[in-house]
């Protein structure tokens, strides 16, 4: 039992940062089910990671004058009785406060994990733990939602942490662990937070939008869409050995990481069709960044500065309001994109369909039931598909017809993709600003 | 391990996999993946039209009218074709373009030569006409000469398109009945007046 402590403590930390995306997959179902517009949905994601980001730094500073035993697992009780809440949720406004009630708890578990894990395992070894089980999560949680919410249904995946989190409640109490009173001697890292804050919306970007294409503009399923994203993951796994084989200075590892997500970003915004295939390689760059970055900036950002808790905090504040910022950012930009795209893809659509090969009065039918469906589908990329099955046509005419609807879907998908660009395209600009704030040189302190 | 490898080694292998990967999007059309670009009408399109008969020639009209209408509005055919498509109130701009672009039309396949001579619609017109039986024998008796000489196809149109009430036509769209009733009476004073006036030039 008393080997399970630290790791149900780590796997407590990957739920909580895996939580910062791990409904994007699950939005479209959220928004069907609870009947709510793409703005509240986007506030599901929003708020937890504002609350988490603004919550983690007084969450640590608290922390620092008590033992963080009981602290961490009234934080994890939280979390695992809003995850339960969230599960339960009727409607999307219960389901945003139980996100925020859930981001709380977590902010509470998260520290305070770091502390017991430093107390299980010593202070080397428990700070790595507490950095990989960070990455790990974060980049696992869109493939974890998106394979649940497909396989059962977008409540499981807050079902299947409660369990987990519940177990961890136990562990946290084992922990026998003092109060870090190490003395306020340090300010926070100005750099290494800046830059984790610039590459987590660069990340977000990633994340966030490209499950969106893949689901709502490609009309993947969510178990597709979840199983291409893990290409992040496990690109991610494959940039420590790279770094250990080479051996760069931490600030290249760092610049070098910056630069792969940008690429990535960029090569996601220009892929030549909508075949999966086309998202593996410039996912494999972002992955490669992430695994490159995101916990060498955390553990600089953390580098012998105490309380060690309220620097965590920091690279918790920095992460999480990025990702906010990130969201802040690309949101009405793709919205406002995809609102641009309607006049375009409907006139593409026109065209085939006038000249179409099918008889005048089909073409009329057809046309009319594509016009009912872009009226009842408005604010998503519509599935046409309903217009053509009412169509009574000979076996001619519906080989001429299927031809046709996979002409209109390509048409659909082009015009989703051309939506998404400009997005991309500034993700790509946000991690080369995080590349920029991580090669200025420092200035040299006169003494 | 060597001090440049140490420093430039990371470096270098992310610049050659993003530039390969980037590179290979490129060469294979990435950035170019996007809707398909409406054509400029004011360009002569070939039009093909799937029915046979009457109404095979009104949809190559349509298709080369709508061509024509959306040239004289300086809009595209489809932009066009959804403003129609939206109902609402037609602007006497967009009724006039609407006429003129089927002139057009009626004028290009004469002169392409696309036109039907008469005599090949008669049939399918008197199937559909309301004619006491006694007429439509008499007509259907006449030889294809009689009738090709006494009406030319492009007056007909032309005289057809300038009868027609295109406002109503269009408000009509949705009932096919009204449609054909519509169509049917232009065309019937259409062979009228061009019979009219074939007589007049004879006297």
């Amino acid at each position: 039992m008393r080997r399970a402590v630290a790791p149900l403590l780590a796997v407590t930390v990957a739920l909580v940062l895996a939580d910062s995306a791990v409904v994007t997959l699950a939005l479209p179902d959220i928004l069907q089910e609870l009947d709510a517009s793409v703005s509240q949905v986007a506030w599901v994601l929003i708020c937890f990671n504002l609350v988490l980001g603004l919550g983690a730094v007084p969450t640590a500073r608290a922390l620092v004058r008590v033992s963080p035993r009981i602290p961490s697992a009234v934080g994890i009780a939280v979390f695992a009785g809003a995850s339960a809440w969230c599960a339960v949720a009727g409607s999307i406004d219960v389901l945003i406060v139980a996100r925020c009630l859930q981001a709380l708890g977590g902010a509470l578990a998260l520290v305070g994990c770091l502390e017991l894990m430093v107390a299980e395992w010593g202070e080397r070894r428990g700070v790595a733990a507490w950095v990989t089980a960070g990455v790990v999560g974060t980049a696992t949680g869109p493939v974890a939602g998106g394979l649940l919410t497909q396989a059962i249904s977008w409540e499981a995946i807050f079902v299947v942490q409660v369990p987990f989190a519940v177990l961890a409640v136990p562990a946290a109490l084992a922990v026998r662990a003092a109060p870090d009173r190490a003395p306020d001697r340090h300010r926070p890292e100005v750099r290494s937070n800046l830059t984790l804050a610039l590459l987590s919306a660069a990340l977000t970007a990633a994340l966030f939008l490209l499950v969106l294409l893949l689901v709502e503009g490609w009309r993947r399923s969510p178990a597709t869409a979840a199983i291409t994203v893990s290409v992040v993951p496990l690109a991610a796994l494959a940039a420590r050995p790279l770094a250990r084989l080479l051996r760069p200075s931490p600030q290249v590892e760092v610049a070098v990481g910056c630069f792969l997500v940008a690429g990535g970003l960029a090569g996601l915004a220009i892929p030549p069709s909508a075949h999966l295939a086309w998202t593996i390689a410039p996912q494999a760059l972002v992955g490669l960044g992430l695994g490159l970055t995101v916990d060498r900036l955390t553990a600089q950002a953390m580098d012998m500065r105490l309380p060690r808790v309220r620097h965590a905090g920091w690279t918790i504040a920095a992460r999480h309001v990025g990702v906010v910022v990130g969201l802040a950012i690309l949101t009405p930009v793709f919205t406002a994109d995809l609102r641009d795209a309607q006049v375009p893809a409907q006139e593409a659509i026109t065209a085939l369909v006038i000249d179409a090969a099918l008889q005048p009065q089909d073409k009329v039918d057809l046309a009319r039931g594509l016009g009912d469906e872009l009226s009842e589908q408005q604010g998503r990329v519509p599935d046409l598909h309903r217009a053509f099955t009412r169509l009574d046509l000979d076996p001619q005419d519906r080989r001429v017809a299927d031809a046709l609807e996979r002409d209109l879907d390509s048409q659909l998908e082009r015009a989703a993709t051309h939506a998404f660009r400009d997005s991309f395209l500034i993700g790509a600009a946000l991690a080369l600003a995080a590349l920029l704030t991580a090669v200025v040189p420092r200035r040299r302190r006169t003494s | 391990m060597s001090t440049w490898l140490r420093t430039a080694g990371l470096p270098a292998s992310a610049l050659a996999l993003v530039g390969a990967a980037l590179a290979v999007q490129l060469a294979n059309g990435g950035g170019s993946f996007e809707s398909l670009r409406t054509a400029d009408p004011c360009v002569e399109r070939t039009v093909t039209a799937r029915a046979d008969g009457i109404e095979g020639l009104t949809e190559s009209l349509v298709l080369l009218g709508v061509d024509g209408a959306a040239c004289r509005l300086d809009t595209s055919r489809e932009a066009f074709v959804l403003e129609l498509g939206q109902g609402g109130e037609r602007t006497d701009a967009e009724i006039d373009a609407l006429r003129e672009g089927l002139r057009d039309a009626v004028r290009r396949m004469d002169r392409e030569g696309s036109l039907p001579p008469a005599s090949d619609l008669v049939d399918e017109a008197l199937d559909t006409a309301d004619l006491n039986g006694f007429l439509e024998a008499a007509i259907r008796a006449l030889p294809d000469r009689v009738i090709d000489s006494a009406l030319k196809t492009d007056d007909v149109l032309l005289r057809a398109i300038d009868e027609l009430d295109l406002r109503d036509l269009l408000d009509d769209l949705e009932s096919q009945d009204e449609l054909n009733a519509q169509l049917e009476a232009a065309i019937t004073q259409a062979v009228k007046d061009s019979l009219a006036a074939r007589l007049r030039d004879l006297i």
